[in-house]
C-alpha cells in the first residue's frame, strides 16, 4: 500500500521541529544564512534542506499567518521520473520518489519538470546527485525509516499532530471526513487530483493559491502524461 | 500552575495573555489543540505581536506594553456588569461577602495610607487594608450587597475600567475586545471551564505581581480556580525553572515556600515559628516543614536543646538581594567574586552594559557552563581592554540535560525523572559532581581553620557513590522526599512530618516522589504509566505531581458546596452522599462530609477562601506593595500619561541607582516608541547553547527588530535593512524585520507605534549579535524585583 502523509496546515504552529528533524535523521549540514527579512531561513529548498517551512502573512481580510511546509510531495505519476532519461529517479510502490542509481549526468530535465521546484544537485568532482526528501525511504541503507515501518523523522517530531503518516487511500478518506466535519476547511484536498495526484496531501481554512501552492496544472502536467503512458 | 499542561484539552475557553506558547511553549499547542478537536476550545490571545499564536486564535487582541491589569479588570467589571460571574462559587468559595474597612479607599490612583515624606520616602499603612471584625471573627454579608463587602468594593473599583476607557488605554479596540470580554466571560458557567495561560508578559512589569493578582481574581469570579480546564496557568520559561524555584533559586525563600530566615527579625528558632506561622491554613504546619529541614541538613547535630541548629543557617539582612541589586553592589565594589552556574545573566540581565561593566570589578568569577558563554567572556567583549580587567575567571565544563540523570518538575509541578542519554564529553561534569568537589574542597579548607566554620564542617553532605565517579543522585533525592530519622525509611507524605526531630525532609513540597509506588514497584517520580481512568489526562502513575501527587490544586472547588460537581464529565472530586469519589488526590480534608469543607477550599490561605481582596490579614498575607487590588498605572517609561489617575506610575516601586536608573521622560519625543522584548521558538534563552547549534543557527542567523509596516515607510526603511535602536540606555545595531504582525495601535486618540526584538543574542557563539537587554530597563516590580523587560519606549533609525 502507497504510503503518504497529511499536512493538516489548521493545526501548525510553524515551531519547524519539521525542518529540524530532517536535517538531524539525514544528517544533512547547516548553511550559514543570514536574516533574510522574513521569518524564512534558508530561503529555498537545497541540496542540504529537504523540507522547510515558510511562514505567510495574509493581509487581504484581515492578519493571518499561516505556515506552510515544503517538501518533495511525492508524486503519483511524477515528472521528474518521466523527465529522467537516465533512469535515476524512480517511483516506488511503497509511495516515496527516490534516487536508485548513481548514473545521473546533471541535465537539470528532473529539475524543470518538477512543478514543486524540489529536484536539487549536489555536485561532487564534475559527479552530479540529486538531493530531496525521500520521505525516509532508503531501502536496507542507513537513514531508513519507512521500510522499518517508521514514520518519516519530519512526522515523528512534529507537536501538535499536524502531520500524519499512513496509507495515502486512508488520510484522503481522513482528509474528506475532517473537511466535512468543521466548515473551517476550504472544501479541498490538495494533492488529491493536484499534478495528477500527490503522495502528500495537504488541507486548510484558506485557498491553496494564496498559500502559493501550483492550483492549475503547469507545462509540467505533461511529464505526468507522459510518465502516466510510460508506465501504464 | 494550578492545573497542568495536558489539562489544557480539557478547556471551553482559553485566554494567553502575556505569553506565545506556540513559540515559547510550543508542546501547550499540541493539548489545546486536543481541546480544540474534542470539544471546540476556543483560543483568545492577547499580545502586543501578533504572534505564532496568535495565528491559532480565535480571537487576537492586541494591547500596548504594560497594560494588562486594565485589560483584566475591564474583563471583570464586564462579567459582574452582564451577571456572567459564577455567584455560588463567588460567595462560597471567595471572600467576596467579607466586610473591608469603611475607611479603605482609592483616590487618584492611591490607596488609603498612603504618605509621602519630606524627603520623598514614600510607604503605606495598610490598616485599613484590612477585614471589619467582630471579636477574632471577620464580618461577612453573604447577600453581597453590604457597600463595604469585597464584591461590592471590587465591582466600584473594576466600574471605572468600562469597555472606552480600557480600549483607550490599551489600544485594543473596543469590538475586539468585547468579544474578547464575551468570549471569555462566557467561561463562569457552573459547566464551562476557562482557563488563563500567561509567562513573562505579565510578570516583568513593574506591577507583576498585581497582573497575576488580577488573573487569579478573574478566574475566581468566573469560577474557573480548581477545576479540570481551567485554572492560573504560569508556563515557566525553562524545562526544570519550576523545580529550581521549588528548591529556593530566590533569595528570600528557603525549599518549598517557606519564608528565608532573616537576621533583622528572627535570632532564634521560636522568633522564626512565631513570625512565620500563621494561626490557619495548612502553613500552620510550617514548623513541622522547618524543623525537619533542619534535621536534614545537620543531620544528627541539630537536636532540640540546639533549635536544631538553627543559628547555622546563613540569614538576610533586611536588604534587597535581587538580580538587580546584586548587580548594582556589583558596580559599586561591594560583591568581590560570583557564581554563574547555569545561567548567562550577560545577556539575560536587564540594561545588560552596566551589568558587563559591573562585572569588571569581580576579583573571581566561576562560570559553570556548556559553552564559552557571554558571561564567562565578558573580558574580551567588544570594546573592552582585557589589560585593564583583572577579574579571574574559571570555566567549569558542565554536562548538558541529556548527559545527567535527575528531576525535571515542569509548570503543572510534575517531578519527572529525566535518564542519561550519552556521557558528557571531555571534562565535563554534572552540576551535582561540581557542587561535590566545590563543597569537600571548602570543607577541608575549613578544617584548617576559618570564620564561623560550624555550618560547613558539620553539614549533613554524605552523597558518595562507593566505586564511582560520580555521586549517587539517589541519596540526596532520599534527603529532599524526606524520611524517618529513626530508621532512613523514605516518607510517602508530608502529612508524617513533625516538629520534634524525628523527621528530616529537604523540601516538603516534594515528600512522596522518592517513595517506591507499592504496585509498579518504583519511586513515584519514575513511574511511567499511562492509564487514566478519569479521562481527564490526570496520568496519576505518570511521574509524581507536588503536592502529594495532586494535578489539579484547590479541587474542592470543582465541586459544589454540597459536593456535587459543578460539570459531571469534568468530575475531579464527587460526594456520593456518604464518602468522597475522586479522580484527583483530594485537596480537603476527604474524609469528612463536603459542609465541613465547602467554606474552606483556599486551604494555603489564612482565610481559607480566594482572595478577591488581598487584605493584610494574618501571616503570609494577601496584601501587596502596592496595594490590595490591583490598579492600572504605567510602565515606568510610558510614551502617554495615566488615563486611570494622576498617578502616572506603581508608586512604590523601588528606584535603582546610576546606570541602573535611567529612564526617558514619559511621552519623551526622543523615544517616541515602545518596546516590547520576546523570545522565538529557534533559540532558547540567551543563546547559550541554541547559538552554538549549527541547525538553529541556520533557522534563525541574526538579531532583529520587528516593526510595523507604516513605521517602516515613515522611517523609509526596508525588510533586513541594517537599524539602530536606541534608549536612555543604550544602542544596538540590528536587522529591521517589517511585518504585517506588529501594527500601530491607538492610544487615547493618538497613533503608537510598538516594535519588539527578541532577546537571544549576545557577543559569543557561532550565531553572534547584539542584545537587545542593552536596551531594557533595570527598575522592577516593587513586590519581587523582577526588571520590566517587557515595556520601555526606544527610538529607531537607519544605521
Amino acid at each position: 500500500m502507497a504510503k503518504g502523509v497529511l499536512v493538516d496546515l489548521t493545526q501548525c504552529i510553524g515551531c519547524r521541529s519539521c525542518q529540524v528533524a530532517c536535517k538531524q535523521w539525514n544528517n544533512l549540514p547547516a548553511v550559514r544564512t543570514s536574516f533574510s527579512g522574513t521569518r524564512d531561513n534558508p530561503l529555498t529548498l537545497s541540496k542540504v534542506t529537504w523540507t522547510k517551512v515558510e511562514h505567510k502573512f495574509l493581509t487581504t481580510k484581515g492578519t493571518k499567518l499561516k505556515f506552510v511546509k515544503r517538501q518533495c510531495m511525492h508524486c503519483l505519476d511524477p515528472a521528474c521520473v518521466a523527465a529522467c532519461f537516465m533512469g535515476v529517479l524512480k517511483k516506488s510502490p511503497e509511495g516515496p520518489v527516490i534516487v536508485v542509481s548513481d548514473t545521473c549526468i546533471g541535465c537539470y530535465y528532473c529539475q524543470v519538470a518538477c512543478p514543486f521546484d524540489v529536484p536539487q544537485y549536489e555536485w561532487i568532482r564534475g559527479k552530479a546527485r540529486v538531493r530531496k526528501c525521500r520521505l525516509c525511504f532508503d531501502p536496507g541503507e542507513e537513514y531508513d525509516r519507512l521500510g522499518q515501518n517508521k514514520e518519516p523523522a519530519c512526522v515523528k517530531a512534529c507537536t501538535t499532530g499536524a502531520l500524519k503518516f499512513g496509507d495515502r487511500d486512508a488520510l484522503l478518506e481522513e482528509a474528506k471526513r475532517r473537511i466535512g466535519a468543521d466548515a473551517k476547511y476550504v472544501n479541498y484536498v490538495y494533492g488529491e487530483k493536484d499534478e495528477g495526484g500527490t503522495s502528500w496531501l495537504y488541507i486548510a481554512n484558506v485557498p491553496f493559491a494564496e498559500l502559493g501552492f501550483p492550483t492549475a496544472a503547469k507545462g509540467a502536467s505533461l511529464f505526468h502524461a507522459f510518465h502516466k503512458a510510460k508506465t501504464g | 500552575m494550578t492545573n497542568h499542561f495536558i489539562d489544557y484539552k480539557n478547556s471551553d475557553v482559553i485566554m494567553m495573555i502575556g505569553s506565545n506558547s506556540a513559540e515559547c511553549h510550543p508542546m501547550a499547542m499540541r493539548w489545546i489543540e486536543r481541546g480544540r478537536q474534542t470539544r471546540g476550545t476556543k483560543l483568545i490571545v492577547v499580545d502586543p505581536r501578533f504572534t505564532k499564536s496568535a495565528a491559532g486564535a480565535d480571537i487576537y487582541a492586541p494591547l500596548r506594553p504594560g497594560t494588562d491589569i486594565a485589560f483584566l479588570l475591564g474583563m471583570m467589571n464586564y462579567a459582574i456588569e452582564n451577571g456572567l460571574y459564577q455567584k455560588e462559587y463567588v460567595v462560597n468559595y471567595t471572600n467576596a461577602s467579607y466586610l473591608v474597612s469603611p475607611d479603605f479607599k482609592l483616590e487618584d490612583g492611591l490607596f488609603s495610607g498612603f504618605t509621602k515624606s519630606a524627603d520623598g520616602k514614600v510607604s503605606y499603612s495598610t490598616a485599613t487594608w484590612n477585614y471589619q471584625k467582630d471579636g477574632d471573627a471577620i464580618k461577612k454579608d453573604p447577600t453581597l450587597e453590604n457597600p463595604n463587602c469585597v464584591f461590592q468594593v471590587l465591582k466600584r473599583h473594576v466600574a471605572r475600567y468600562d469597555i472606552s476607557t480600557v480600549s483607550k488605554i490599551t489600544g485594543t479596540p473596543e469590538s475586539v475586545y468585547r468579544q474578547a470580554c464575551e468570549t471569555f466571560c462566557s467561561s463562569g458557567k457552573p459547566d464551562k471551564a476557562g482557563n488563563v495561560l500567561y509567562a513573562m508578559g505579565i510578570t516583568q512589569h513593574t506591577y507583576g505581581s498585581q497582573n497575576v493578582r488580577a488573573i487569579a481574581m478573574l478566574q475566581l469570579l468566573l469560577g474557573n480556580i480548581g477545576i479540570a480546564g481551567g485554572g492560573v496557568n504560569a508556563q515557566r520559561g525553562e524545562s526544570n525553572v519550576q523545580g529550581s524555584t521549588d528548591m529556593a533559586m530566590l533569595f528570600h525563600l528557603l525549599p518549598g515556600y517557606l519564608g528565608m530566615v532573616d537576621a533583622t527579625k528572627h535570632t532564634k528558632l521560636q522568633d522564626y515559628i512565631d513570625k512565620e506561622t500563621p494561626k490557619t491554613s495548612f502553613w500552620s504546619n510550617t514548623p513541622k516543614f522547618f524543623v525537619s529541614q533542619l534535621k536534614a541538613w545537620f543531620g544528627a547535630k541539630a537536636t532540640k536543646a540546639n533549635d536544631y541548629c538553627f543559628n547555622w543557617l546563613p540569614k538576610l539582612d533586611g536588604v534587597d538581594h535581587s538580580h538587580v541589586a546584586i548587580y548594582q553592589d556589583m558596580a559599586a565594589g561591594k560583591i568581590k567574586g560570583m557564581f554563574a552556574w547555569g545561567q548567562n545573566p550577560l545577556v539575560g540581565g536587564p540594561t545588560v552594559d552596566a551589568e558587563r561593566k559591573a562585572t569588571e570589578n569581580l576579583n573571581w568569577l566561576v562560570v559553570a557552563d556548556v559553552f564559552e558563554t557571554e558571561t564567562a567572556a565578558f573580558w574580551k567583549r567588544p570594546g573592552a581592554n582585557p589589560a585593564n580587567i583583572k577579574t579571574e575567571v574559571f570555566l567549569l565544563p558542565a554536562a548538558f540535560s541529556y548527559e545527567k540523570e535527575g528531576t525535571v518538575t515542569n509548570s503543572g509541578r510534575w517531578v519527572q525523572y529525566r535518564w542519561k542519554a550519552v556521557d558528557p564529553p571531555g571534562d565535563a561534569k554534572s552540576d551535582l559532581w561540581i557542587a561535590d568537589r566545590l563543597f569537600k574542597a571548602i570543607r577541608k579548607k575549613y578544617e584548617a581553620g576559618g570564620k564561623f566554620p560550624d555550618p560547613i564542617l558539620n553539614m549533613v553532605w554524605n552523597y558518595d557513590h562507593a566505586g564511582e565517579d560520580e555521586p549517587d543522585i539517589s541519596k540526596v533525592a532520599l534527603e529532599l522526599n524526606g524520611y524517618t530519622v529513626a530508621d532512613g525509611k523514605a516518607l510517602s507524605t508530608f502529612g508524617v512530618l513533625k516538629d520534634d526531630g524525628s523527621t528530616a525532609c529537604g523540601c516538603w513540597i516534594y515528600a512522596g516522589y522518592w517513595a517506591v509506588d507499592p504496585e509498579l514497584k518504583v519511586v513515584a517520580c519514575k513511574r511511567r504509566s499511562r492509564v487514566d481512568k478519569s479521562g481527564l489526562g490526570l496520568y496519576p502513575k505518570w511521574s509524581f505531581a507536588w503536592p502529594v501527587n495532586r494535578r489539579i490544586v484547590y479541587n474542592r472547588c470543582a465541586a459544589d458546596p454540597a459536593g456535587k460537581p459543578w460539570d459531571s464529565s469534568r468530575a475531579l472530586v464527587s460526594w456520593d452522599g456518604a464518602k468522597w469519589v475522586n479522580n484527583d488526590v483530594a485537596d480537603f480534608n476527604a474524609a469528612v462530609s463536603p459542609d465541613k469543607t465547602a467554606t474552606g477550599p483556599f486551604i494555603m490561605v489564612p482565610e481559607g477562601q480566594g482572595r478577591l481582596f488581598g487584605a493584610a490579614y494574618g501571616i503570609r498575607a494577601g496584601a501587596l506593595k502596592e496595594g490590595p487590588v490591583p490598579e492600572h498605572y504605567e510602565p515606568v517609561e510610558s510614551p502617554v500619561t495615566n488615563l486611570a489617575s494622576r498617578q502616572q506610575n506603581n508608586p512604590m516601586v523601588l528606584r535603582r541607582k546610576g546606570a541602573f536608573d535611567k529612564v526617558a521622560a514619559t511621552a519623551s519625543p526622543e523615544f517616541p516608541y515602545v518596546l516590547t522584548t520576546f523570545r522565538l521558538i529557534e533559540h532558547y534563552q540567551s543563546g547559550a547553547v541554541t547559538r552554538n547549534s549549527p541547525w538553529l543557527v541556520e533557522l534563525m542567523p541574526e538579531v532583529f527588530v520587528e516593526m510595523s509596516q507604516t513605521l517602516a515607510a515613515q522611517l523609509k526603511v526596508k525588510t533586513g535593512d541594517t537599524v539602530e535602536v536606541s534608549t536612555a540606555r543604550g544602542q544596538v545595531k540590528c536587522k529591521a524585520c517589517v511585518t504585517p504582525g506588529i501594527s500601530s495601535l491607538v492610544i487615547n486618540g493618538r497613533k503608537v507605534e510598538i516594535v519588539g526584538m527578541p532577546w537571544h543574542w549576545g557577543y559569543q557563539g557561532l550565531g553572534s549579535g547584539e542584545s537587545a537587554n542593552v536596551l531594557t530597563v533595570s527598575i522592577g516590580d516593587a513586590n519581587t524585583q523582577i526588571p520590566e523587560y517587557k515595556a520601555c519606549v526606544c527610538n529607531i533609525r537607519k544605521a
